[in-house]
């Protein structure tokens, strides 16, 4: 039975939806894109006010299918802060564009919401629906610029590698549940698995792959990261890659799963090959999207670390290792993001690598926004990136998983060409000095600048924010004991 | 009951099962390339409709029209399952089964009111919206 309190620890979750339904009020009554776009700001950050008066209350467990603790509280208000630079991104993009574009926001709700109950799923029902909310909203976004063939290609290969992975993510469930008969991550960790029900989490391990885009599943990563809008290239890198992480990490947690001792060799073996072929792939593009992508797909490697040092560095420093590299991405992933994003003129987007020839000459402030998101996603001490690889190293470390180690060092050794490629590209002198008519959209820039402050104050001075992040994820043995 | 005993016993058929699979498959790929003929004649690559001559082309182009209408339609119908289901446990479920169908009820609303305000239930072309507007004025 529900009662009050459950209903005021699920008040991020209730405020988002309650605002997803206004703004879609708000768009049938009176069409207008400032009204949404304030609308969708105002809702997001009301939701994130409701976080902390929350916080007192959990851990919860709000009927089998919703765990409300620091663990998923934490990350929720990570992604709503993303979708709000999401939010704040779209309108710039969005504003210089034709067509209807109210409906970005509403989509952007619902995915922020989808991730929101990803986090905090502790069941299978809620594991599968948060993702379909997610993915769902996700395919509009990414095919939104109805009449650009490339983002309605992207859209599509996007919606065939979600139904694929729900397709393996749903046999896997049944071949579970007709083994253990439960669907509770929490009651399936008391029930050894056997052969039907390891066969089965290999396949919601296939499914998780391919959300991720590790690397046996990334075929078409590439094509969607470019094809889609850069600001909802943003989102999708961040908010949904981040959710399934947060979400695999509980579930492998609570399940026992990763005690299972093929799926743990598996998913190292998978960590080494994204974090190695997603660097390679990286190194041959001339598109800053595509780079992008590829090295989304080595981080995603890198961040699977903290999931199998889990096993042997329990769920705590595996979830806190997770959480700062998570924080640290998001940031300069937005950041990278956001500066294509102001980049690209009305016609078309910043993609090409020549659009960043001399970019410290005639827009010098992009240009280091964008040289620090880049050095921090390649690791470079004082930037938030290198506090994440710093924690994924001592997760690591702990748990002697000397491969992955290597493969990361490897990984980052790689990365380093790439992204100094562009940097180096942005510091050559242009050719023309042309005078460029600079727009002046203020919410990117300040958006930009407290991103720039975050990489900086990660990178400098991680303590309070490391304080902020301390999980305290429930360990098996403890979720065990309560059924 | 011994978890080890279970799995030895649903192991073989599960085999079986997925070898025979196997062994269907290759023989359907198979036993056609020695059993067939080859024949070339004039009607061979055309498909077989009960021996009637087939007439047009198939990708007939349908307006976009038919497809909001059928996504609609698979929309409200599915929503009317849960309702039903509410109905069913209507007793057991009690006040807050019926707040909780309340508010599943009007964001339904809502989302109706989104589509006839956006025009989506409007089931006119755009050339049809034009004429009729002309004769309006």
């Amino acid at each position: 039975m529900i009662t009050t309190t459950d209903l005021l620890a699920l008040l991020p979750l209730i405020v988002l939806s309650a605002v997803a339904v206004i703004v879609m009020l708000a768009i049938a009554v009176h069409r207008n894109h400032r009204l949404a776009f304030l609308l969708t700001v105002a809702g997001i950050l009301i939701s994130l006010i409701t976080v902390p008066l929350v916080s007192d209350l959990v851990p919860r467990l709000i009927t089998p299918l919703v765990l409300v603790d620091r663990y998923a509280l934490v990350f929720t208000v990570m992604a709503y802060a993303a979708g709000l630079v999401a939010a704040v991104l779209c309108w710039e993009y969005f504003r210089v564009r034709e067509g209807h574009q109210e409906e970005v926001y509403l989509l952007i709700l619902t995915a922020l919401l989808g991730a929101g109950v990803l986090a905090a799923a502790h069941h299978f029902a809620s594991f599968f629906l948060g993702l379909e909310i997610l993915s769902v909203s996700l395919f509009a976004l990414i095919a939104y610029p109805l009449r650009e063939i490339r983002a309605l290609e992207a859209g599509i290969k996007y919606l065939v590698l979600s139904g694929v992975a729900s397709a393996f993510l749903l046999f896997g469930m049944a071949l579970v549940y007709a083994e253990t008969g439960t669907m509770e991550f929490a009651v399936l960790g008391g029930r050894p698995g056997t052969f039907p029900s390891v066969i089965g989490t290999i396949l919601i391990l296939v499914a998780v792959g391919f959300k991720l885009s590790l690397v046996p599943f990334h075929l078409w990563t590439a094509d969607v990261y470019q094809g889609a809008p850069a600001p909802i290239t943003a989102l999708l890198a961040t908010v949904s890659k981040g959710s399934v992480f947060i979400l695999l990490l509980r579930y492998g947690l609570e399940s026992g799963v990763f005690r299972v001792p093929v799926v743990s060799v598996l998913l190292a073996l998978i960590a080494v090959v994204s974090m190695l072929v997603g660097n390679f792939l990286a190194l041959r593009q001339n598109n800053v999207k595509r780079i992008l992508a590829y090295s989304s797909i080595g981080h995603m490697g890198y961040l699977l670390v903290a999931p199998v040092a889990a096993n042997v560095v329990g769920g705590n420093l595996a979830a806190e290792a997770l959480l700062v590299y998570l924080a640290a991405y998001f940031a300069m992933t937005l950041a990278a993001f956001g500066v294509v994003t102001v980049m690209s003129p009305a016609d078309r987007e910043a993609e090409e690598l020549d659009d960043y020839t001399g970019l410290f000459w005639t827009r010098p402030w992009l240009a280091t926004v964008f040289s620090v998101a880049l050095l921090s996603l390649a690791g470079i001490p004082l930037t938030a990136g290198f506090i994440g690889k710093f924690y994924l190293f001592a997760a690591g470390s702990q748990g002697a998983l000397w491969m992955l180690l290597g493969a990361l060092i490897i990984g980052s050794g790689l990365g380093l060409y790439y992204y100094i490629r562009i940097v180096f590209q942005m510091a050559q002198a242009p050719a023309a000095l042309q005078a460029r008519p600079e727009a002046r959209p203020v919410g990117a820039h300040l958006v930009l600048a407290i991103l720039l402050l975050l990489i900086f104050g990660l990178g400098v001075y991680p303590a309070p924010f490391i304080d902020l992040l301390h999980p305290e994820i429930n360990v098996p043995k403890q979720s065990a004991a309560q059924q | 009951m011994n978890a080890d005993l279970v799995q030895a016993s649903n192991l073989w058929p599960f085999i079986a099962y997925i070898a025979a699979i196997m062994v269907v498959i290759a023989a359907m790929l198979v036993i056609p390339r020695f059993l067939a003929r080859p024949s070339r004649g004039r009607a061979t690559g055309e498909p077989f409709e009960s021996g009637v001559v087939p007439v047009g082309d198939i990708h007939v182009r349908l307006t976009i029209r038919f497809y909001p209408v059928a996504i609609f339609f698979v929309i409200f119908d599915l929503e009317a399952v849960f309702i039903l289901a509410w109905a069913v446990a209507f007793r057991e479920a009690g006040w807050i089964g019926y707040i909780e169908m309340l508010v599943f009820i009007g964001i339904l609303l809502a989302a109706l009111v989104y589509l006839w305000r956006i025009g989506a239930l409007d089931w006119r072309t755009e050339r049809q919206k034009l004429q009729d507007a002309r004769l309006q004025i």
